[in-house]
């Protein structure tokens, strides 16, 4: 069985951050923006992991935990305001959120 | 020797700010007109009070009635230090007159909302007398930025023509002007070394050990920029002229008459004696600056206005390039001469401005052209105004003639070209001084004149107004024929230091 | 694995210490319990409740001064007890009173459920306090998630369209800043611990050891990729440039103690976290944090106070000069290195913003109508007039965070430069003056829309919404406020010893 080596793991990772990273600058729709924050948090946790076995201690695994909840909290908080959002706008599109301005 | 109870110099300082305060709490105004006269008295009774018991007060470090409080930041080396030297003690006594003289004119005036008029200027009132009673150079710092923001205020509310764009540039161009003059404080706080505020103990320090000279360069050029600010160093003086013609009348008298010497005072007391290198470094430009910019230029501008405030607004930053003039030439006789200079100056500019406003409320406008003849009138007023105009141009019997002629004697030896320019000035003075005098109050009256003396009775100064104008008058001329009532004791503190340390650097 | 080593881990637990921070989150839990077994009161019970409680608990914290655990490590090194962690306790605790002073009046003039809003206030004050006192990566982001995912609902409260529409773009931002620090955290904690590297240790996101590895490889790549990430999303926090674009939107959307409490306390919590990463964690990196922060502090303090001066909309005018404020207290931080005095200036410059600041803010709730996101500078006019008492809180509040003395914020902002000089940063200090003359140019503007324009001409119709009257609690607050940003411009007294003392 092949081993996959540390830079492996955190090069995955640094390009599903990447994506993630992009993802949220650049794509139009809340719920894909949101998508794209998850996807960095979940690349963190495998990096996390990752290092957490190289380096032989576990203080990473129990991190990913936390960083897990931190998720979980945020993804509902998240989803309810843009479920209150798109009740009374009727859109999730970010372009179409420009009320707040000067 | 002093034999008060309390501190003189304290008291002077928070009687006016207590008693804003007191204001500020919702006295009824019967009360407030009466409180006010304390808290503008007091001041006034204690500044003479430490001028008369100077000579035999026992003197510290240079320095009598010295008394130090503590604020909660000694470790920083920042403390409520008063005290009072040669230099300090003239400007002093003249924020005291000018301040009992300004409090006084206010409270006839009558102004709208007169509670929180007076409240302002009584703030201004203690933050004077907090500044030339500072020794620590923070407080000193401190109570000039006290007594500058209710400037601002009562130009926004109280101010004549453009009060908004007045009271906007006026505080941006001074908030300038302090901000480069703290960093400059601040510079001197940490390249001495000292880690205090405190002059006595800068002073011990740098005498210890003189700052480099880049460094003293450096300091110097800020602290010179920043005051020149605020001093209205020519080319950045274009908020005076607009800021005076749009104040309320008190306003102008304190703030030309005592707040801006802040300026002067600062680098007479703290840059001179600090910083002689950096002096050595920059009175060429500075002089030449101060004689073809302030005395010159600013000079022929005011020949050409045709309004009566302003004309007063540009003559007061044409006489403060006399004064930058006397600092260039550093020594002992022309630092002197410069502090003469702002006591004499002080109290004929808040004069002027006095008995401008005291004329426009005759005449229902500033436009010279407009006006003529009330002589026959009001021939107090035009007494007291030409008296006002021969000490502006410093004709001898007033004050500013012995500043004047100091300021001249060193500066030949200084240069003797930059002198003969400076003396051009005082003709341009008399120029525009004698002219003004003669159209408002000589010849016949205009038409436009006419008709409004026709419509607004014209009366004579009333004694409510001549009161403020005859103090001012009175300590100009007591100081005119008898200066060394100030001078030995300005000798006595710049004899020894500045002089020495100057002179052994050049 | 031998019980013996559970219980000494278990004896290190030290709950005492956090004492404070218990109390607050049961004191939210009581909220609740109020709300169940007084259905109908609780509208007015709750908030006297809150501030009650937390009086109770500032008093204790006061009382408790030179904290029984201080300077030492409780939770196995989670959390270390310094004199700054016990000075943001306080600051954060003062924070939470004036907020639930300024909900109150806000609160009032919307249909809203109100025990939630105290609640989380509650907790995320909690968060906040612990945060000032971590000592550990991982009590720190979740301590941060804490604070700021109670924020993300406290922006979004008022559920109208703008509020939520504030509250997404918040949710973004902060989950974005959020993601980007805590991929430094995981660098951080990967290299750290590398058996392959020198000085790597066990325990590789525990403050003291991660500082002794960094010192041990001063020019490690993904150690110091990690350290400009953990940068980059405090940065956001605080609303350095060009982290800073949320901020006008979000602080005009949220209702006004929302925006009072990230404008306060969401930057303070920034500035801790700053302080303890950049000013000792990373403190060997210093060839890559000065310059980071020389950046921001320069960029921040000119965008900051440029952006605040074309603002009608009061609420993205605090905004844009809060980002200023950032700037100065950035130029603190970078001072902190070279001038050991920089760090009391911070605390002292912190508690000044937090005086004025909630002076304005009080101000501001009373003014706005039951639309919070509208609240421009034309609904100043007449202020001085009608009420007085309003007008002056106002413009010593401005007064202060513009930094005119004598009142406090021209203290703090001395502290700052003196600092500041003390390093060096001459050119950081230029950019600050500018800074400060163009910050008086904004204020002087609300100041005058509150007293110059109208003095002298009446208003006849007016145009601007029902201002509430002041009731006792808020007057007292704010009066309270207003008398400590004199005096202590005046008097620092004791406050100033405690705040620099180490």
């Amino acid at each position: 069985m092949m081993t996959a080596s540390l830079n492996a793991y955190v090069i995955v990772s640094a390009v599903l951050f990447a994506i993630g990273f992009f993802g949220v600058l650049i794509r139009r729709n809340t719920l894909i923006v949101f998508m794209s924050l998850e996807l960095m948090l979940i690349a963190s946790t495998l990096a996390l992991v990752a290092f957490s076995r190289v380096n032989g201690t576990m203080d990473g695994n129990v991190f990913v935990f936390f960083i897990l909840t931190v998720a979980a909290a945020e993804v509902a908080v998240g989803l309810a305001i843009i479920v209150a959002l798109f009740r009374r706008r009727h859109t999730v599109q970010i372009d179409q959120l420009d009320t707040l301005k000067n | 020797m002093s034999t008060l109870p309390f501190d003189p110099l304290l008291v002077a300082i928070f009687a006016p700010l207590a008693v804003a305060l007191a204001i500020a709490c919702g006295l009824p105004k019967r009360f407030s007109v009466k409180l006010a006269y304390v808290g503008f008295g007091l001041p006034l009774l204690l500044a003479l009070h430490v001028w008369f018991y100077y000579g035999t007060a026992a003197q510290t470090h240079g320095y009598a009635f010295l008394t130090s409080y503590s604020t909660g930041l000694d470790n920083l080396g920042i403390g409520l230090k008063l005290g009072l030297n040669g230099i300090s003690l003239p400007l002093f006594v003249l924020a005291g007159i000018v301040g009992f003289a300004a409090g006084l004119y206010a409270i006839q005036s009558g102004a709208e909302r007169l509670k929180i008029y007076l409240m302002l200027l009584l703030v201004m009132q203690g933050g004077l007398m907090g500044v030339f009673a500072s020794v620590d150079i923070f407080f000193f710092y401190f109570f000039h930025e006290l007594a500058l923001i209710p400037t601002f205020i009562m130009v926004g509310i109280w101010g004549g023509r453009d009060r908004n764009y007045a009271a906007m540039k006026l505080t941006i161009y001074l908030t300038l002007g302090a901000m480069l003059s703290l960093i400059g404080l601040i510079a001197l706080y940490v390249k001495s070394g000292a880690h205090s505020f405190d002059l006595i103990e800068l002073r011990r320090v740098i005498a210890a050990q003189p700052l480099e000279a880049t460094v003293q360069h450096n300091i110097f050029g800020l602290l010179a920029l920043g005051f020149g600010i605020l001093v209205s160093i020519w080319p950045l003086h274009t908020w005076a002229p607009l800021g005076y013609g749009a104040a309320p009348s008190s306003a102008a008298m304190l703030h030309a008459g005592v707040l801006k010497k802040f300026g002067l005072y600062g680098l007479i007391q703290i840059a001179l004696p600090l910083l002689p290198a950096g002096l050595i470094h920059w009175s060429h430009p500075l002089a030449w600056l101060a004689v073809v910019g302030n005395v010159l230029v600013i000079g022929f501008v005011t020949i050409a206005q045709r309004d009566l405030k302003q004309m007063v607004g540009y003559s007061s930053v044409m006489h403060m390039g006399y004064a930058f003039l006397g600092i260039a030439a550093g020594s002992t006789l022309g630092v002197g001469g410069v502090v003469l200079l702002m006591v004499a100056h002080g109290l004929s500019v808040a004069l002027m401005f006095l008995l401008t406003t005291s004329v426009y409320q005759r005449t229902h406008t500033f436009a010279l052209d407009e006006m003529g003849g009330l002589a026959q009138k009001a021939p107090v007023l035009s007494a007291l105004f030409v008296a006002a105009t021969f000490a502006g141009i410093g004709l001898p019997g007033f004050a500013n003639f012995w500043g004047e002629l100091t300021i001249f004697v060193a500066l030949w030896k200084f240069s003797p070209l930059i002198t003969i320019l400076a003396v051009a000035g005082v003709v341009i003075s008399a120029v525009y001084g004698l002219r003004a005098a003669a159209r408002v109050f000589f010849g016949p009256a205009t038409p436009e004149f006419a008709k409004i003396a026709a419509e607004h009775p014209v009366s004579d100064l009333r004694w409510s107004e001549r009161l403020p104008a005859l103090i001012l008058l009175a300590a100009l001329m007591f100081i005119g024929f008898w200066p060394k009532s100030l001078s030995t004791a300005l000798d006595a503190t710049l004899s020894p230091a500045p002089a020495a340390q100057v002179g052994a650097v050049k | 694995m031998d019980i013996s080593v559970l219980q000494t881990l278990a004896s290190r637990n030290l709950w005492g210490a956090i004492t404070p921070e218990i109390l607050l989150g049961g004191l939210a839990l009581v909220l609740l319990v109020i709300e169940l077994l007084f259905p109908k009161e609780h509208g007015r019970i709750v908030p006297v409740a809150t501030l009650v409680g937390l009086v109770t608990i500032l008093g204790g914290v006061l009382f408790n001064a030179p904290s029984a655990y201080l300077n030492q490590e409780t939770f196995n090194g989670l959390l270390l007890h310094t004199h700054g962690g016990q000075i943001m306790r306080i600051f954060f605790l003062l924070a939470a009173i004036m907020v639930c002073v300024i909900a109150r009046v806000s609160l009032a003039k919307q249909s809203l459920p109100r025990v939630e809003f105290y609640h989380i206030v509650l907790v995320v004050t909690a968060a906040m306090m612990l945060l000032a006192q971590s000592n550990h990566l991982v009590l720190f982001f979740v301590a941060l998630e804490t604070v700021t995912i109670g924020l993300y609902i406290l922006v979004s409260y008022y559920r109208t369209s703008l509020t939520l529409e504030a509250g997404l773009k918040y949710l973004v931002m902060g989950a974005l800043s959020s993601s980007l620090m805590l991929f430094g955290i995981v660098l951080l904690y990967g290299v750290a611990g590398n058996p392959a590297l020198p000085a790597h240790t066990a325990q590789s996101m525990h403050y003291g050891q991660l500082a002794a590895f960094l010192a041990a490889n001063p020019h490690n790549f993904l150690a110091s990729i990690g350290i400009v990430l953990v940068l980059a999303g405090v940065a956001f926090k605080i609303g350095a440039f060009p982290f800073q674009i949320w901020v006008p939107d979000v602080y005009q959307g949220a209702p006004t103690p929302v925006t009072a409490f990230l404008a306060v306390s969401s930057k303070a919590v920034g500035f801790t976290a700053l302080l303890a990463l950049a000013g000792t964690v990373f403190a060997s990196y210093a060839w890559l944090v000065a310059p980071v922060l020389t950046f921001f502090a320069a960029t921040t303090l000119l965008f900051g106070n440029f952006a605040a001066l074309t603002q009608h909309n009061v609420k993205r005018l605090i905004g844009l000069s809060g980002v200023s404020h950032a700037g100065f207290l950035l130029l603190g931080v970078a001072a902190v290195s070279r001038a050991p005095m920089a760090v009391g200036a911070i605390y002292f410059y912190l508690f000044a913003y937090l005086l004025a600041s909630f002076a304005v803010f009080g101000v501001m709730a009373h003014v706005a109508g039951a639309n919070d996101a509208d609240q421009e500078l034309d609904h100043y006019a007449g202020l001085a007039k009608d009420r007085p008492f309003l007008a002056l809180v106002l413009a010593l509040g401005l007064g202060s965070l513009a930094g005119i003395p004598p009142l406090v914020g021209f203290m703090g902002k001395l502290f700052i430069f003196i600092a500041a000089f003390q390093a060096g940063l001459y050119g950081l200090l230029a950019i600050a003056v500018i800074g400060v003359v163009v910050s008086i140019y904004y204020y002087f503007g609300w100041i005058k829309a509150a007293f110059f324009e109208t003095w002298g001409k009446s208003v006849d119709a007016p145009t601007h919404p029902e201002r509430t009257p002041v009731d006792f609690v808020t007057g007292f607050a704010l009066s309270a406020l207003a008398l400590a940003v004199v005096v202590l411009g005046f008097y620092q007294g004791p406050l100033g010893a405690w705040l620099s003392a180490r």
